[in-house]
């Protein structure tokens, strides 16, 4: 959409061929770490540390993803990332979106302080209550171990809501949800009918950061997670590199099988979060 | 409007999707009808095939391993301790021992277990036994191994520098860590190859071989004044400053692939070291052989089991525990050719099998003769509170001294006000 | 639609929403708030409670020292070190990240580029790529002795570099991993404020003769101002945060000299290898003083630049 406007313009400028190789040398550096988890994966530790080294893969990777699945029960960790990813994904939409409508379209009392409050808070630095977030957990809920002080806490997040009021300003028209009210439409219904479908694109895009975030996440998991089985694929990853540190290549295994479901996810929605990024850009 | 049944449908469908999910992560354990005991360790501590042996044995038990790198396991662990959710068996490492036989209130005192800890208490070396006794008097672990030291070292490398490769031979190149400096030297010169994998560790190995470490018996702070601490120091700087080691962390994947490459000749061995070798380097088997350490002998490491006071399967715990760290079992272990844990039990001291015992991996070196030997010369040292923590900062100190961004004295006196800082 | 179309016909006035349903809006953000309160807020109150008590995780006796943390944390040096390290590395990968990202949007605006979503898509993969795995893959690329950067460089012929120990080295390491995830990231953020840059300014500045350089200097960069201060201040925020690039890389103290212990980093030594949680919240405390004066340094100079702006049009 926006590449369109821009067509006319710079009718004079051809893309030089260093366009090409400067985006292809670029594209080749975001590649090359991955690819080279890749490699390693598949090679013998000293095939790596040979002079030359081996830049190609080789042909060990299904041993070491046995070795993987030996040391740690991935399918379980793979299993646990999405379902609470899912979950908080959904959350965080539905209740930014429910947040956002109100902050974006109706009139009470202290809005304008609460957004003050959303936006001050997102300057906080997250690990800031992490440990107190912890004793917390550990002892006065006693979840540790336990999904819930994974999920609970991630359920909002002031990011969500900020991202959803905007997105409901500037793409919802007022004069629509005149009509809707004149047709004596329930404020829910309003939400659900007119409000969610033109939203939509965007609450996918959030729901994408979230789950991205909630699957890279690390700090805490590490933290409130004890048994193998509950593990999330960061942390049976981290275990990896903790105890069995003999061999690179199933370091290296784990961490290529832990950035792979999200290759694949990025097959089907990457042109999705490219936009999605570039509108939050606009929003910010 | 058709949008709208649409997208309750994909809502229905995604809630659908989910409660499976739940329920699926809710009902997975429960199609095991055994007791799941949970063991948090690190290293070694936890032998795979004894543990599939004990399995067998009673198949009732599934066994749930948790490890993380030594510091990890610990400060995990405190958080464990903290929390409701406790492991069944955890493992304490030596340089924890201090502070955590101070935890009387966390860990359960085995001697009011049935049977009492009392009961097996004659079949292990009584200062090891004591180090993980509590203040009011709670035994509060078992000692799982020993680690008499020694020096690995490579004998295809040695012959190549021109050194003898005899281990009797070899031993007597270093009666003192000043020697065996000199020998690096040489080494070094001959090959333009580094003689050691870190001079760092040269710290640990003479520290132990001291009386005294950081605390007095009586529990006094003497980690500055303490002349075992700065002799370690200085002669590990030395060794440092004479260039002999190569900068590859210990238990990094470099430390393999610089073993297989044949990047160092020597390893300072305590006994559980040889399983690391093995692991890391199973290409080498054959090569090394295993040589009396510099000075006299010393223990560095060990470890004990305990059992949290929230663990849920206490009573299978201390089974296992008990049956794990059985005389028996310890000298099974320590011939078993993947590993070589020495015994913590005084009977395996007399085993002719035991004291008797050659292993392939190095050489056929007569290694339960050199750690029975090193182990019985030993004496305890008293524990302190923050072990590792000076540990840590002593060895960072050296760190500095062995890439030349402190010299040994400055590096000294970081380390005490460091020290200082962090433990009072 | 039958809606839109209703809306289209009414007469347009001044409606900013659903003003009858008052009452509704405190119970739409009532659910946020409500767990927001509870995990967001609270855990940092009691963060700055903690602050003020000498308070160790399995210890009997936690009592309350006052102000004790905060004058030891100002004359500890490990929290200078790691200010200093925070800030540095935050520098080293701020400045050629913002070029390279800058240079990249310039050149992906182009609207004659082919496979123009291509090459958006490919550069935004290094930000899906989780922090864990980034640390893993350069770790082992930048080992000191057998990692591939420094084989490459003997395969070369040039000299070693201590990847790991050097202080300069080890944080360009650490940059370089912190660069590669984000480079693409922004490059994104500014395609896309270079593409709400009005085209009269473009076209005006053709018809001057302007090259592209002056055209970047002159029209693109003045008109990127506000987004390149959010993206510093949104940069300052995450460089404060870095803590599992340079965990990873070498462990808790950030190397055997403390070369690269971050401020997060040391905070996590404190409370969760050393045990002291109250001091733990007072570094929390200093994190977060010194975004709030970051903050307000942006606050100030954006309202400079907004009066300048004011006086030019």
């Amino acid at each position: 959409m926006t590449t369109l406007t821009a067509v006319k313009v710079n009718r004079r400028r051809k893309v030089s061929p260093f366009t090409y190789l400067f985006l292809g040398i670029f594209t080749f550096i975001s590649i090359f770490p991955l690819y080279w988890l890749f490699v390693v994966a598949s090679n013998s530790n000293e095939e790596i540390a040979k002079i030359p080294p081996s830049v190609v893969p080789g042909s060990r990777f299904l041993v070491q993803l046995r070795a993987l699945y030996e040391a740690v029960p991935f399918n379980w960790a793979l299993f646990n990332t999405i379902a609470i990813g899912v979950v908080i994904a959904v959350s965080q939409v539905f209740f930014s979106a429910l947040a956002g409508f109100a902050l974006a379209k109706m009139k009470f009392k202290g809005k304008k302080s609460f957004m003050v409050f959303i936006i001050s808070t997102m300057m906080l630095p997250s690990q800031l209550g992490v440990v107190v977030l912890y004793l917390i957990m550990a002892n006065y809920l006693n979840w540790v171990d336990d999904f819930k002080s994974l999920v609970v806490p991630a359920l909002v997040t002031a990011f969500g809501v900020f991202w959803m009021r905007q997105t409901i300003d500037t793409q919802v028209p007022n004069e629509i949800l005149e009509a809707a009210k004149l047709d004596g439409a329930a404020v829910f219904r309003i939400f659900r009918s007119i409000v969610y479908p033109v939203i939509k694109p965007s609450a996918f895009v959030l729901g994408l950061f979230s789950f991205l975030y909630t699957w890279n996440d690390y700090l805490f998991p590490s933290l409130v997670l004890n048994s193998p089985n509950r593990f999330t694929v960061q942390i049976a990853i981290r275990q990896l590199n903790g105890s069995y540190t003999q061999d690179y290549a199933l370091i290296m295994c784990g961490a290529f099988m832990a950035t792979l479901p999200l290759l694949i996810l990025f097959v089907f929605v990457g042109k999705r979060l490219v936009s999605g990024v570039m509108d939050g850009a606009v929003k910010g | 409007m058709k949008k709208v049944t649409r997208n309750r449908k994909a809502i229905v469908a995604v809630a659908g999707a989910l409660s499976l999910a739940a329920t699926t992560l809710m009902t997975a354990p429960a199609h095991a009808a055994t007791t799941k005991l949970t063991i948090w360790s690190f290293g070694n501590v936890i032998d795979t095939s004894l543990q599939a042996e004990y399995l067998k044995l009673h198949p009732e038990i599934e066994i749930v391993i948790k490890k993380g790198d030594l510091d990890q396991h610990h400060s995990g662990l405190k958080n464990a301790l903290y929390s409701n959710v406790q492991p069944d068996v955890a493992a304490v490492e030596l340089s924890y021992m201090g502070e955590f036989r101070n935890y009387s209130k966390y860990l359960t005192d085995l001697n009011s277990l049935s049977p009492s800890a009392t009961t097996i208490k004659d079949d292990y070396l009584p200062w090891r036994w004591d180090q993980m006794k509590a203040p009011d008097g709670a035994q509060l672990g078992v000692p799982t191994d020993v680690g008499g030291l020694a020096v690995a070292y490579r004998v295809d490398l040695f012959k190549k520098a021109g050194l003898p490769t005899d281990r009797e031979k070899v031993a007597a190149l270093w009666p003192t860590w000043d020697k065996f400096i000199e020998v690096g030297k040489q080494y070094k010169a001959k090959t333009k190859s580094n003689f050691i994998d870190t001079t760092g560790a040269i710290f640990g190995a003479v520290l132990n071989q001291g009386t005294e470490k950081y605390v007095s018996a009586d529990g006094r702070l003497i980690y500055s004044t303490n002349p075992t601490v700065q002799r370690a120091f200085t002669t590990t700087a030395n060794a440092s400053n004479a260039k002999i080691g190569s900068l590859i962390p210990q238990y990094s994947p470099d430390w393999g692939v610089g073993m297989n490459k044949g990047t160092f000749a020597t390893i300072l061995a305590p006994a559980w070291m040889l399983t690391y070798i093995k692991q890391y380097a199973p290409k080498t088997k054959g090569m090394w052989d295993v040589a009396a350490v510099p000075g006299k002998g010393g223990n560095m490491g060990g470890s004990a089991l305990t059992i949290p006071k929230k663990a849920v399967h206490a009573k299978e715990a201390w089974d296992f525990i008990r049956w794990y760290l059985a005389p028996e079992q310890q000298t099974k272990l320590f011939l078993d050719p993947k590993n070589g844990a020495f015994p913590t039990t005084v009977s395996a001291y007399e085993n002719a099998k035991v004291v008797g015992y050659k292993d392939p991996f190095f050489n056929n070196a007569p290694i339960g003769a050199i750690y029975s030997q090193s182990a019985t010369t030993l004496k305890p040292i008293a524990l302190g509170n923050k072990d590792r923590t000076i540990d840590n900062t002593f060895g960072q100190a050296l760190s500095r001294v062995m890439l030349g961004k402190q010299s040994s004295s400055a590096a000294w006196g970081q380390a005490l006000s460091d020290i200082k800082r962090a433990v009072g | 639609m039958s809606l839109l179309q209703k809306a289209k016909m009414m007469p347009s006035r001044k409606a900013a929403g659903i003003h009858a349903h008052d009452k509704w809006g405190f119970l739409y953000i009532t659910p946020f708030f409500t767990i927001f309160l509870l995990f967001g807020l609270l855990p940092i109150l009691f963060t700055v409670y903690l602050a003020f008590y000498h308070w160790e995780l399995l210890s009997e006796a936690n009592y309350y020292v006052g102000f004790q943390n905060f004058s030891e944390l100002i004359k500890d040096p490990y929290f200078w070190i790691a200010v200093r390290n925070t800030f540095s590395i935050f520098f080293i990968s701020f400045v050629p990240q913002t070029i390279v990202a800058l240079l990249l949007a310039v050149v992906l605006a182009n609207p004659h580029l082919k496979f123009a979503m291509f090459w958006r898509t490919m550069l935004l993969i290094p930000w899906i790529t989780s922090v864990l795995a980034v640390g893993i893959v350069f770790s082992q690329l930048f080992g000191r002795e057998f990692g591939m950067i420094n084989v490459a460089m003997q395969y070369l012929g040039l000299p070693q570099v201590d990847w790991v120990g050097g202080t300069i080295p080890s944080q360009v390491a650490i940059a370089t991993m912190i660069n590669w995830r984000w480079v693409g990231y922004n490059a994104l953020i500014y395609l896309a404020a270079i593409l709400a840059i009005p085209k009269e300014l473009y076209e005006s500045a053709e018809i001057d003769g302007a090259s592209r350089w002056q055209t970047f200097i002159y029209v693109t960069i003045p008109q990127l101002r506000n987004t390149l201060t959010f993206m510093l201040v949104v940069g300052t925020i995450g460089g404060l945060q870095t803590f599992l690039e340079p965990l990873i890389y070498g462990g808790a103290t950030g190397g055997d000299s403390r070369q690269f212990s971050t401020l997060t980093l040391y905070l996590f030594e404190q409370a969760f290898i050393n045990g002291r949680f109250g001091y733990a919240a007072a570094i929390g405390i200093a994190i977060t003083i010194i975004v709030v004066i970051i903050s307000f340094l942006n606050y100030l100079g954006s309202r400079k630049i907004a009066g300048e702006e004011g006086v030019k049009s």
